[in-house]
């Protein structure tokens, strides 16, 4: 589960570098992006990928960084195909993103 | 860089011709000469660099071999970039040949062979 | 060497990138395979198929006291004179027990004769038919650094250099790439080069860590070989001593011919398990067993620490003394070494780990595959109308079109060979690899004449054939299946399946994209071939 959480959290952050993005962000949304909202998506973004590998790397050091550069890898593959073919989709992508992201979080803080 | 200016007059002098078919194909020569600098200089350069440097590492003998060794492949492709970022073939032919033989004296006078 | 420092890494990138981008791009597609060597072999015998997984930890490790004295017991009984055994314990990639004893060496000769094997069925202990005569993953694991028909020694010098091209090019990429980070997500469609360019940029960008991790460890691997000064100034006898101290389970004591009892397993074992509490032992092998002179060596598992190093011990095999171990503690120096080896190997990885491994390296050979496409593409693009391409272009061409789509064809003729020979030939392993080189040879004479968009399309169809048919020959002419191996939880022989069903797709979507461009005669002059196909066409 928590190998789930730790891939969520990366995919969070390489969606909120490219949303971040003038071209992206209007490809999914059809509206321009403001300044503000732009800076927030960074912040969102480094947030989460260092989290990210602070999770790998607490749980599993040496090991788990080798799975954040894993989990780095498929995030990016996954996006740049949706962006450039699926950029309709990027909205669903993002909202099963986020609720695995809070479903698994939740899980491993009951358990 | 490119050599130097030739004789006009056409000559039978085995060496002036030399010179003009060198001139002819100098930038293959050049190709040629700075990729023979990157592989087989940077190769002995690295070769003699690491020597140098599992001798005089402050660690146990087994510890600097395997460190120097780990470290081989980074200098070698730093040096194979090098050569080709510097402008002039002269100065890193004799960079490298410079570099390498201080590297082997060194060697030498530490091993004692002198 | 150019003008500026960029313009001159670019003119670097473009040559030492062409100059090996085939040897490397085989390289990276067989390494990718052998990131399931064992999954791969496992596949390629069927008769172990029916071998159920190792149960979980503690109770295999529970397991291991009693699988190692039936072994000896057996050994001892079948080749009491022979001057090695080895006992190889089941682990979650093997699930076989495998007796091995070496054969009698010829007559005078000091070559090592090679094992004669047993594979046992762990849950019965009983011995399970022979398997076929194949090498499975092995044969690619080989492939990566030996590439087979050259001598080892001048195959591994060759495949350091195209290595270190390799690493010289990405980072050179790295350079160039000024905009890294910029359109990372962008992938420009129907732009002619302009398509490639980013198809390579993103393939090289998204796994960049793993490309010069993986180019640098695997220098590493072969590094005493490539540079052997360090250990030869620093050691009186070079190498050897180098490796005698570093590892100290290596001493060899001189083979004797006075015969003695063996000490009991259990005492040998006993020692293991007060030093190593639950150690996942994986082989226990003896050198000159029932002679004086005969020495036990113990090795365990490293589980998922980033270490090579197996953790090893070597007793007296008469006296049952512990004589060495290796080190528990490794040095920083050690440490570096040895972690980079490991990070290699992914002998480490679990299943979710060796997935991403393998998909870094698919994600590796698209990268060369795009960057040796778009160099071809873009003297196209230059040349004028009534220009002929020039004999390097051709020859780029043909090179591009009998690597990228002959190398998957013929590890598809691989795998089929390896179900359609008949168990019974003779050196059946060796006309598995014959069928794996006579079908790239096909390929690469099929090229020689033709290479046009035509050409590529017919291979794709051709690799989408091949890659169906062995999922669909290993359904018929084995008890498995694609359905039966989920509904029995055999997970790796399944997801060999559904890559090649994967591949399959693949080659099916490029050759439609191929087609789009092949049906109407493009008004436009201007390039637009525009697919990038999909050359992921690993086995796994």
């Amino acid at each position: 589960m928590s190998e789930l959480l730790q891939f969520n959290l990366c995919l969070l952050a390489f969606n909120c570098f490219a949303l971040a993005k003038f071209n992206h962000y209007r490809d999914v949304f059809k509206t321009r992006p403001s300044q503000k909202q732009s800076q927030q998506f960074i912040i969102v973004a480094w947030i989460s990928i260092l989290l990210s590998l602070l999770l790998c790397v607490v749980e599993r050091q040496g090991y788990g960084v080798l799975l954040f550069c894993g989990y780095m890898a498929l995030s990016v593959l996954l996006l740049m195909i949706f962006y450039s073919f699926k950029a309709s989709w990027v909205k669903y992508i993002s909202a099963v993103n986020v609720t695995l992201l809070l479903l698994s979080g939740s899980y491993i803080a009951v358990i | 860089m490119y050599a130097q200016s030739i004789n006009k007059a056409p000559t039978r002098n085995p060496l002036v011709r030399l010179k003009m078919a060198c001139k002819a194909n100098v930038y293959a020569l050049c190709v040629i000469s700075r990729f023979s600098a990157a592989i087989v200089g940077g190769y002995v350069f690295t070769a003699v660099f690491t020597s140098l440097l599992s001798l005089i590492l402050p660690l146990s003998k087994s510890d600097a071999v395997l460190l120097s060794v780990s470290l081989t492949i980074l200098i070698y492709s730093c040096v194979f970039i090098w050569v080709f970022a510097i402008k002039s073939l002269k100065t890193v032919w004799i960079t490298i040949l410079l570099t390498s033989s201080s590297c082997f004296l060194s060697i030498a006078l530490l091993k004692g062979w002198l | 060497m150019k003008e500026n420092f960029f313009r001159s890494m670019t003119w670097m990138h473009t040559w030492v990138g062409l100059l090996v981008c085939w040897l490397v791009y085989l390289v990276f597609f067989a390494g990718t395979v052998s990131f399931f060597r064992d999954e791969v072999t496992l596949w390629s015998k069927p008769e172990l198929h029916s071998i159920s997984k190792p149960p979980a930890e503690p109770i295999r490790i529970a397991q291991q006291r009693e699988q190692i004295t039936n072994g000896i017991a057996y050994l001892a009984n079948t080749a009491p004179d022979s001057s090695r055994w080895r006992i190889s314990l089941p682990t979650t990639r093997e699930p076989q027990l495998v007796y091995a004893y070496e054969k009698p060496r010829a007559e005078g000769s000091k070559r090592f004769g090679g094992w004669q094997t047993y594979i046992i069925n762990p849950e019965t202990g009983e011995a399970t038919a022979q398997p076929r005569d194949s090498k499975g993953g092995n044969f690619f694991y080989r492939l990566h650094f030996d590439l087979h028909y050259l001598d080892a020694r001048t195959a591994r010098y060759i495949v350091c250099f195209a290595s270190l091209f390799m690493l010289v090019a990405l980072i050179s990429g790295v350079v160039i790439h000024k905009r890294i980070f910029k359109d990372m997500f962008s992938f420009r469609k129907n732009k002619g080069s302009r398509s490639w360019l980013d198809a390579h940029n993103v393939s090289s960008v998204l796994a960049l860590p793993f490309h010069i991790m993986i180019t640098y460890t695997g220098l590493i691997t072969l590094i005493f070989m490539l540079f052997p000064y360090p250990a030869l100034t620093a050691y009186e006898d070079g190498l050897k001593g180098l490796f005698n101290d570093v590892t100290p389970t290596n001493i060899r004591t001189k083979s004797s011919t006075q015969s003695a009892p063996l000490v009991s397993t259990d005492y040998i074992l006993d020692q293991v398990y007060t030093n190593w509490q639950s150690a996942d032992l994986t082989s226990f092998s003896i050198r000159d067993p029932n002679k004086a002179s005969a020495t036990v060596t113990v090795r365990a598992s490293t589980a998922d620490l980033v270490k090579d190093q197996t953790p090893t011990m070597l007793f007296n095999a008469v006296s049952g003394e512990l004589m060495a171990q290796s080190a528990q503690e490794l040095t920083t120096s050690e440490v570096i070494y040895d972690s980079m080896t490991a990070l290699h190997t992914g002998r480490l990885a679990n299943p979710l780990l060796r997935w991403l491994y393998f998909l870094c390296g698919v994600a590796g050979c698209i990268m060369i595959a795009t960057g040796c496409i778009m160099w071809a593409k873009r003297i196209r693009e230059r040349m004028k109308k009534d220009q002929t391409a020039s004999f390097g272009l051709k020859l780029v061409e043909s090179l591009n079109l009998a690597t990228l789509m002959g190398l998957p064809l013929a590890t598809c003729a691989f795998f089929i060979a390896n179900r359609l020979l008949p168990v019974s030939t003779v050196q059946r392993a060796d006309k598995e690899i014959l069928a794996f080189f006579i079908t790239w040879l096909a390929v690469a004479l099929f090229t020689l004449f033709k290479r046009a968009k035509m050409q590529w399309y017919l291979l794709a169809w051709l690799n989408a054939v091949a890659c169906i048919s062995v999922p669909l020959i290993n359904a018929l002419t084995t008890k498995g299946n694609l359905v039966s191996y989920m509904l029995n939880a055999q997970w790796a022989l399944f997801s060999f399946d559904l890559v090649c069903l994967v591949c399959a797709l693949l080659f099916i979507l490029q050759a439609k994209k191929l087609r789009t461009q092949l049906s109407p005669p493009a008004p436009n002059t201007r390039s637009n071939r525009v697919t990038k196909p999909p050359l992921m066409e690993q086995k796994g």
